[in-house]
């Protein structure tokens, strides 16, 4: 356990550096993006260096910002002129709310149409793996795009944009879950079908399981490992996904957030996503492994 | 199933704003989607033209000022300034108070003058705007004197401007994020922000004690809504079926491509308005070759067939420019239209007179051996309208009518910032929002000037734009920036204008009292809008 919390500091740091430097040598510096496309004098360039301290060497600089972070201080929002701690605080809820519903439809969706569909007539099969292929290869933007005009705009069944209840929530998780439902849809059923072929399936029929019944108890668990790798790593990019859906459904969060900060090299917001990225990355992969041995009972040990 | 939906259709879009858009009952609130996300809601701190409609719900600023460029009063209900133009004198209203209950007077002014002065509070409004700002003294409960260390005509409209917001001193003290600014920064305007929720929308209630709008509003008292709500809905199509399907009443920014949509729904209303400031131009820079040479320079904007490629890009809703300044402005120099573009052939002649006469494999014309390359260069956040479309029609054309090979390259800010410092462009777009056209002029023309990017000098421009900046009288500086239009646009030829920027508002039939700051061309702020017939 000490071990994972190391290796979890490990990859933060790691982050934490990697986005400094990135940032660091893009071109152009930190003085252009506080002066954005306003007046550009000799003046108002030395009085954003010593308001902001860029006068320091950038070493400097590095470790005083590892220093604030470790004592849980992000800094202050070039762009926004606010702590950048205030402003994830107020987006982070949101963002998470957004993609677990996601995440759980596209789980609930996946499983359903794999379940339903593995071991099928060929009709079937060719009917579901169109309708995932489809769903993967959409733009979310797209797909976010005829969810809206057919349910929001033609229908009226769902609220167009804010964060308020569960019906606003609805039309965006699909929209950034349908993806992640195709890739898993065809990850699971793949899995379901080579455990139908085994010889246990044989012997569970032999036993005079029904076929649902050999699906659900038995190969159920099998093809659940391959999907659960898959969805803890299609889980880590929600985040990417987010980032149009929010915008598009005019929904706070993260996503917002950091295209802003990106377009606006905001220096001190950039880290703090790249930051936030890196743990919900640490935590997924850390449930992942809890997952795995509660799947598969040889791998606990 | 299709009567069904029909009734689903009718219904469902009352259902889902609540009572909100009850239609015809006295319903005095309002959703209205914007496109674009405010970085601040501190007046002081204000740097998108797209929100002036938010900072005047919740601020008044101490003047205001038409679309023909006069000033009225505000906040000050009279203002002297001295024959040597260096003191002003103003007399504010008695009657005003702030959201949290303070008195207006002008400490207030005074503090809100000297906020400005604190290091690090806003270093370019120091240092452009009240460049000439020297001092404010409280010469009685509400009368002020202001002494400048020059002469600045440009100091009415900073007076006006949302930078001269009034901001109650104790919360300019107090608030939790001054720079942010947010519901704990007060104000005296119509309404009170009183919920911000960044990425989704914001809050106002109606202000009741309201009794002192800007000459030329409406009507007086407080405003008509008992609260607005402003969806930030960053996608235009979205904006746009948000609209029709009742979700929302108003929007502003609706592309081109809607605009026949809107036009044709009898239920919805359009409105339009052109931007003051500067128009959208392409500004060529003469550092070096080749728009070192004029002839290259006007061999580029005569290769342009301007009209044609503005209706294929804006479908005819777009406004052709022909001068830096933009035709809102009462300093724009309408003797320059006609002056230039869509002439091939003129274009190929001036081309060839300055020694661009070979041609390469792929068509483009040569001089020396080397290909007549030009190169844009724009920072990604601040490509809007459709400006990159724009340059891919511009640069067929110049391709196909005069065999110039024009580069579009969109950076992120940083490599954009730097290929700039670095001279590595030959052309760069600009338009600016000033409410005073001036104020661009001044910041782009003169030698040496922060956004001169042409790197143009003309010791006549910068004589004619400091005699401008020393006079308050209007005629007179009219006459000296139209001089410096001719000279830029027509004699030397360092900017090729496009068009007009322009604002929208489509709104339900039901909503009335909409239009926009006169000032500005941006939307106004909700004081004079009201729903029903």
């Amino acid at each position: 356990m000490i071990k994972r919390l190391a290796t979890g500091l490990g990859v933060l740091w790691a982050a934490a550096t990697a986005a400094y430097l990135a940032l660091l040598l893009a071109p152009g510096d930190t003085v252009d993006i506080l002066v954005g496309d306003g007046p550009d004098t000799p003046e108002i360039r030395a009085r954003i260096v010593a308001e902001w301290g860029l006068d320091r060497p950038e070493i400097v600089q590095y470790l005083s910002y590892l220093w604030r972070l470790l004592h849980g201080d992000l800094g202050r929002s070039y762009q926004l002129q606010r702590g950048v701690g205030e402003i994830l605080a107020g987006q982070a809820g949101p963002t998470a709310q957004l993609t677990l519903a996601a995440a759980g439809a596209g789980i609930l969706l996946a499983g359903i149409v794999a379940v339903g569909t593995a071991g099928r007539g060929r009709w079937w099969r060719g009917a579901a793996s169109a309708a995932e292929l489809v769903s993967v290869s959409v733009p979310p933007f797209l797909i976010g795009i005829v969810l809206l005009t057919v349910f929001s705009f033609t229908l009226g069944w769902f609220p167009v944009s804010g964060a308020e209840g569960v019906r606003a929530l609805v039309l965006p998780a699909l929209a950034l879950g349908l993806p992640l439902a195709g890739v898993l849809g065809q990850v699971l059923r793949g899995g379901l079908e080579r455990a139908l072929e085994q010889p246990f399936a044989v012997t569970a029929r032999a036993r005079g399981l029904t076929e649902r019944a050999l699906v659900v108890r038995h190969a159920l668990r099998h093809a659940l490992i391959p999907a659960v790798t898959m969805a803890g790593w299609f889980i880590g990019t929600l985040l990417g996904g987010a980032v149009i859906t929010e915008v598009l459904f005019g929904r706070p969060g993260l996503g917002q957030v950091a295209t802003q900060a990106v377009s606006g090299r905001d220096l001190p917001v950039v880290m703090a996503v790249v930051l936030l990225s890196a743990v919900v990355y640490v935590a997924v992969s850390t449930l992942l492994d809890l997952a795995y041995r509660l799947i598969d009972p040889r791998i606990r040990g | 199933m299709r009567r069904l939906i029909a009734a689903a259709l009718l219904l469902l879009p009352l259902a889902a704003c609540g009572a909100q858009a009850a239609p015809g009952a006295a319903a005095a609130s309002l959703v209205w989607a914007i496109e674009t996300q405010p970085i601040t809601l501190n007046p002081q701190q204000w740097a998108q033209n797209k929100v002036r409609l938010l900072v005047f719900n919740q601020f008044d600023a101490l003047l205001s000022r038409a679309a023909d460029g006069s000033f009225h009063p505000w906040l000050a209900k009279a203002w002297q300034v001295s024959a040597d133009g260096r003191t002003y004198t103003l007399d504010l209203r008695e009657d005003v108070t702030f959201h949290d209950g303070t008195r207006f007077d002008a400490a207030a002014v005074k503090a809100n003058l000297d906020q400005f002065q604190v290091p690090g509070y806003n270093a370019a409004v120091a240092a452009i705007q009240l460049h000439a700002f020297d001092r404010a003294e409280v010469t009685g409960p509400y009368r002020l004197r202001i002494t400048l260390k020059e002469p600045d005509a440009l100091f009415l409209d900073f007076l006006a401007s949302p930078y001269a917001g009034q901001v109650s001193p104790k919360s300019l003290k107090n608030a939790k994020d001054l720079k942010f600014g947010g519901p704990d920064l007060v104000g005296t305007g119509p309404f009170i922000l009183d919920r911000y929720v960044q990425g989704q929308e914001i809050h106002y209630r109606r202000n009741p004690a309201y009794a002192w709008p800007p000459a030329g509003a409406a009507h007086q008292g407080p405003a008509h809504l008992a609260e607005i709500t402003y969806r930030f809905l960053g996608e235009a199509a979205v904006r746009v079926g948000a609209l029709t399907s009742g979700q929302v009443q108003v929007i502003e920014g609706v592309p081109a491509t809607e605009v026949a949509l809107i036009r044709k729904d009898p239920r919805l209303t359009l409105k339009t308005s052109l931007n003051s400031g500067t128009a959208y131009s392409y500004y060529f820079n003469t550092d070096h070759p080749p728009f070192d040479d004029r002839r290259v320079r006007e061999a580029f904007r005569a290769a342009v067939d301007v009209d044609a490629v503005l209706k294929a890009v804006y479908q005819g809703t777009a406004t052709r420019a022909w001068s830096i300044v933009g035709q809102k402005s009462p300093f724009y120099d309408a003797s320059l239209e006609g002056s230039f573009g869509g002439d091939a052939a003129k274009a190929n002649a001036l081309l060839d007179a300055a020694g661009w006469t070979g041609r390469d494999a792929e068509g483009y014309r040569t001089k020396d051996g080397r290909r007549l390359t030009v190169r844009e260069v724009a920072s990604a956040p601040f490509v809007r309208d459709r400006r990159d479309v724009l340059s891919q029609a511009v640069q067929a054309q110049v391709k196909q009518r005069a065999g110039i090979d024009f580069q579009v390259r969109i950076l992120d800010q940083g490599a954009a910032q730097k290929a700039l410092d670095d001279g590595a462009y030959e052309l760069f777009g600009n338009s600016r929002g000033d409410s005073d056209a001036g104020a661009a002029l001044n910041l782009i023309l003169p030698a040496g000037a922060a956004i001169n990017r042409t790197h143009f000098k003309d010791p006549r421009v910068d004589r004619w734009l400091a005699a401008a900046s020393a006079t308050s009288d209007q005629a007179e500086r009219k006459d000296l920036y139209v001089k410096a239009q001719r000279a830029a646009v027509r004699e030397n030829a360092v900017v090729f204008p496009l068009y007009v920027p322009a604002d929208q508002i489509a709104a339900h039939g039901s909503v009335q009292g909409l239009g926009f700051d006169p000032a500005s061309g941006t939307p106004a702020s909700a004081y004079d809008v009201r729903t029903g017939t």
